[in-house]
């Protein structure tokens, strides 16, 4: 399916792969594209602004989600007598604060091929939808965006997370995002 | 969900919240297992050691962790 992106959209898929291997992660989720997208220098770290978010702002929250992985479930560990904070608590102070959240990062084994996960290769598809719905003639990073945005996908929560901070909202978002791509 | 719902939820009669909990905790366990098994390598500690303190084999313990440290 890569034929139909654009040459910058293309770009952005091989960072997400180089994101992917820099943080040494087992598999290119949504949110390494989405900082592959928001570091980028095309129309979607553009519509990114316009909707009133900081590229750079976004790219760390979605780095720093990679490499925390999962949130621990506080309340079903407290329902068998763990209390978390008081873990984390000596954690911190053993192993350095916030060991136990990068402990939880998945990491896969260096110089291995790094696969698409289903919720990446859904938002590509996603993607060349939102390309069609759009009339464009091929894919682009806002399109790739987009299909980020309308996936149920880590990327997309990140997203939302900052467009909550940021007090703006999805709606808003999609908007921008469609204007920068149609004024590149 | 409340913590009261919740107590007594690993050993507990519901399977949604037992499994929850079950996960939970095995999640918290991974992650202290790795950070136990980092520090110990950095003290200086064999895989063999590392692995007979778990009660796993050498194998199981490298092919776990040894790609992260």
């Amino acid at each position: 399916m890569f034929e139909s992106f654009t040459k910058e959209a293309r770009g952005a898929v091989v960072d997400a792969q180089q994101v992917a291997t820099g943080l040494r992660s087992a598999t290119i989720d949504t949110r390494h594209l989405l900082v592959a997208l928001a570091e980028g220098e095309g129309p979607a770290a553009s519509g990114l602004g316009a909707a009133g978010l900081d590229p750079a702002d976004v790219a760390g929250r979605a780095r720093t989600a990679i490499s925390e992985g999962e949130a621990l479930d506080a309340d079903a560990l407290a329902a068998v007598g763990v209390d978390l904070d008081e873990v984390r608590r000596r954690t911190d102070e053993v192993f350095g604060t916030g060991a136990l959240d990068r402990a939880g990062a998945k990491h896969g084994r260096r110089g291995r091929h790094v696969p698409f996960t289903d919720d990446a290769k859904k938002a590509l598809e996603l993607a060349l939808r939102e390309a069609i719905r759009l009339k464009a003639k091929g894919i682009d990073s806002t399109h790739l965006l987009l299909g980020v945005v309308r996936a149920d996908c880590p990327g997309g929560r990140v997203l939302e997370a900052a467009l909550h901070d940021a007090g703006g909202d999805l709606p808003a978002l999609r908007t921008a995002v469609e204007r920068a791509g149609r004024a590149a | 969900m409340t913590e009261k719902t919740l107590v007594g939820a690993a050993a507990g009669d519901d399977p949604t919240e037992g499994l929850r909990a079950v996960r939970a905790l095995r999640d918290l366990a991974d992650r202290l297992e790795t950070l136990q098994v980092e520090r110990a390598r950095g003290l200086g500690w064999s895989w063999q050691e590392v692995a007979d303190a778990l009660g796993v084999s050498k194998q199981a313990v490298h092919k776990k962790h040894g790609r992260r440290i």
